[in-house]
């Protein structure tokens, strides 16, 4: 596990995030089964989970500002930060694509926006799903936050 | 932060924004008639919305009209009329109708029924026929009663002898009807069922009875933009519908016209005639509306291609086979006018350069910039065919800040051989006559 994760208890955004970035990684399964169906509802599966996970994102934005307000990030991941606001970027015009009207809806823009979101976020998410950033010799502020607080698994 | 990170951000964020503004809608005028211009299809990001406030008429205030002309209101004060209907007494029927509550499959659809609803989309309705009676002359209807109510968003109306045919949205039912009744209480008798269901996207069902009144035929709109929702929900749609009258017997006459949703038989020819609205959100150029004599028995290619071959990508998977079947339309009115009502001008009053040819309101667009549509033309006809480029005839129902007093719908000639038009933003029935 990685450290980062380790030694984020008592913060709010890494829950969030981990459930948005599902949301927004779930369409390339119903994107590439509409692909291959072209059946209908597939793509209207995919564009409610951009909708929900898009939805879920803001929240997690939100926590995030959250537990900084309450001084919990000492240190902001600024390449993570990036990522997962890149991520969100390219899901709320994958939403936009999906909002087309049958085939064009996915084929070929909105399953390859799909698949790029989901692979950041799978690769940011590997080292879980906080932007509080990590020093090599420890977490920032960990003898702020010592570490018998509840781990947050997301 | 990663610079390179940084401009892809900006880069998706500029793409977003900057997709609100990617129209450049040519000149209408470069779509009318048998060869538009078809310009490729695109791609939008942004599903395109661009409507006309709904603001309605003050006081003395109404549309214009061209040289010779003369407009004024028959009758206000309606709940969403969308057609007129002349009785042979002269009495006029105005059908107060609007769709069911749409069903929302996806965001998208519940955002495009709150915009449009702006656009006076979603105004109530009063779902029932009225009788209007002018016993001056004056051309201003002094009586009204309600003939028939509660209805199932009714549309399109047809008198056959002693039989009053109103196709309602999911079913054509029959009424028996004397001359000078004013209020009809018997139950409708169903003649036969049309396509409804829990989408019912183009709700309206035109209706005309052949000029013998052996035959109905009924207008059916597709259940989607371009397949959307699928292709089991467009059965029996997208298609004009022929009925006889005898035996209910019931066949698809013609298909692959997205929304026939006005029908008329041409009185020279007694050729029916359909004004259909084509496929949206691949341009403010495409596809165009068009008015179309329609072939027994012919597919005019929705939803796999527009005007002959055009393929439309969207519909997958695609019908090469339908697709070398299907024939062009004969008369492009240009893109998004929404055509919904039309009457053959034969027996008008009106000058006669006005009296050989096809009035058609356009309701008017909602998906491009500028507006296109918002008025009733004029296409003359020469030997039963269109014979020139749509005349403006009643205009002036928009603002100049673009917002919509008004919108036609349906015409209808009147027993003095005047225009009547529904105007359902307006809810005014209006008649336009000779000037002198």
């Amino acid at each position: 596990m990685a450290e980062s994760e380790r030694f984020s208890g008592k913060l709010i955004h890494p829950r969030v995030v981990g459930v948005a970035a599902a949301l927004l990684i779930a369409p390339v399964a119903t994107d590439l089964i509409y692909t291959e169906t072209l059946r209908y509802e597939w793509n209207n599966f995919s564009i409610w989970l951009l909708t929900a996970g898009l939805i879920l994102a803001a929240v997690a934005g939100l926590a995030f500002l959250a537990d900084m307000t309450r001084r919990r990030v000492p240190a902001i991941a600024w390449d993570r930060f990036g990522g997962f606001t890149l991520a969100a970027l390219l899901s709320l015009l994958n939403a936009f694509i999906h909002s087309r009207d049958a085939y064009t809806a996915v084929v070929p823009d909105g399953v390859a926006l799909s698949v790029v979101a989901a692979v950041i976020l799978v690769y940011l998410g590997w080292r879980g799903w906080s932007l509080r950033a990590v020093s090599r010799s420890g977490p920032t502020g960990a003898t702020k936050f010592p570490s018998h607080s509840p781990e947050v698994h997301s | 932060m990663n610079t390179k990170l940084l401009r892809a951000q900006c880069a998706v964020a500029a793409l977003i924004l900057l997709s609100g503004c990617d129209d450049k809608a040519a000149d209408p005028s470069t779509q009318y008639g048998a060869n538009p211009t078809l310009p490729a299809p695109q791609q939008y990001i942004l599903p395109p919305m661009r409507i006309a406030l709904a603001k309605g008429w003050g006081t003395d205030q109404a549309p214009s009209v061209s040289g010779g002309l003369a407009i004024k209101a028959f009758a206000t004060g309606f709940m969403h009329p969308r057609q007129v209907y002349t009785l042979p007494n002269g009495d006029v029927l105005v059908i107060e109708s609007n769709g069911p509550k749409a069903a929302v499959y996806r965001p998208k659809d519940f955002i495009e029924g709150k915009v449009k609803g702006l656009s006076g989309s979603a105004a109530p309705a009063g779902n029932r026929i009225i009788l209007l009676r002018d016993t001056t002359g004056r051309g201003v209807a002094d009586q009204r009663s309600v003939l028939i109510d509660h209805l199932n968003s009714p549309f399109g109306v047809a008198l056959v002898g002693n039989d009053l045919y109103v196709a309602a949205t999911d079913a054509l039912l029959k009424f028996p009807y004397s001359p000078g009744q004013t209020h009809i209480d018997a139950q409708g008798e169903k003649v036969a069922d049309l396509p409804a269901g829990a989408i019912n996207h183009h709700w309206t069902k035109s209706l005309v009875a052949s000029p013998d009144g052996t035959k109905l035929y009924v207008g059916v709109g597709s259940n989607s933009n371009i397949t959307e929702n699928g292709m089991a929900v467009e059965e029996g749609r997208a298609a004009i519908w022929e009925i006889d009258r005898a035996t209910g017997m019931k066949r698809i006459y013609a298909s692959g016209l997205r929304n026939p949703a006005g029908l008329a038989f041409e009185p020279t020819t007694g050729k029916l005639w359909s004004v259909v609205n084509e496929r949206d959100e691949i341009g403010p150029d495409l596809v165009p509306d068009y008015l179309t004599s329609v072939k027994e028995g012919a597919f005019y290619g929705w939803p796999y291609s527009y005007f002959g071959s055009h393929i439309d990508v969207r519909a997958q998977p695609q019908r090469p086979d339908l697709v070398a079947m299907a024939i062009p339309p004969d008369y492009a009115l240009s893109s998004h006018v929404a055509p919904l009502g039309l009457a053959f001008t034969q027996s008008s009053s009106l000058p006669a350069q006005y009296r050989n040819g096809v009035f058609i309101g356009e309701h008017g667009s909602w998906d491009r910039s500028p507006l296109n549509g918002y008025k009733v033309v004029y296409v003359p006809f020469n030997d039963g065919r269109p014979s020139g480029p749509p005349q403006d005839v009643v205009t002036g129902f928009l603002t100049s800040d673009g917002k919509a007093m008004g919108r036609p719908v349906g015409v209808a000639l009147d027993r003095t051989g005047a225009v009547l038009i529904a105007d359902d933003v307006g809810n005014t029935v209006w008649r336009v006559s000779s000037a002198n």
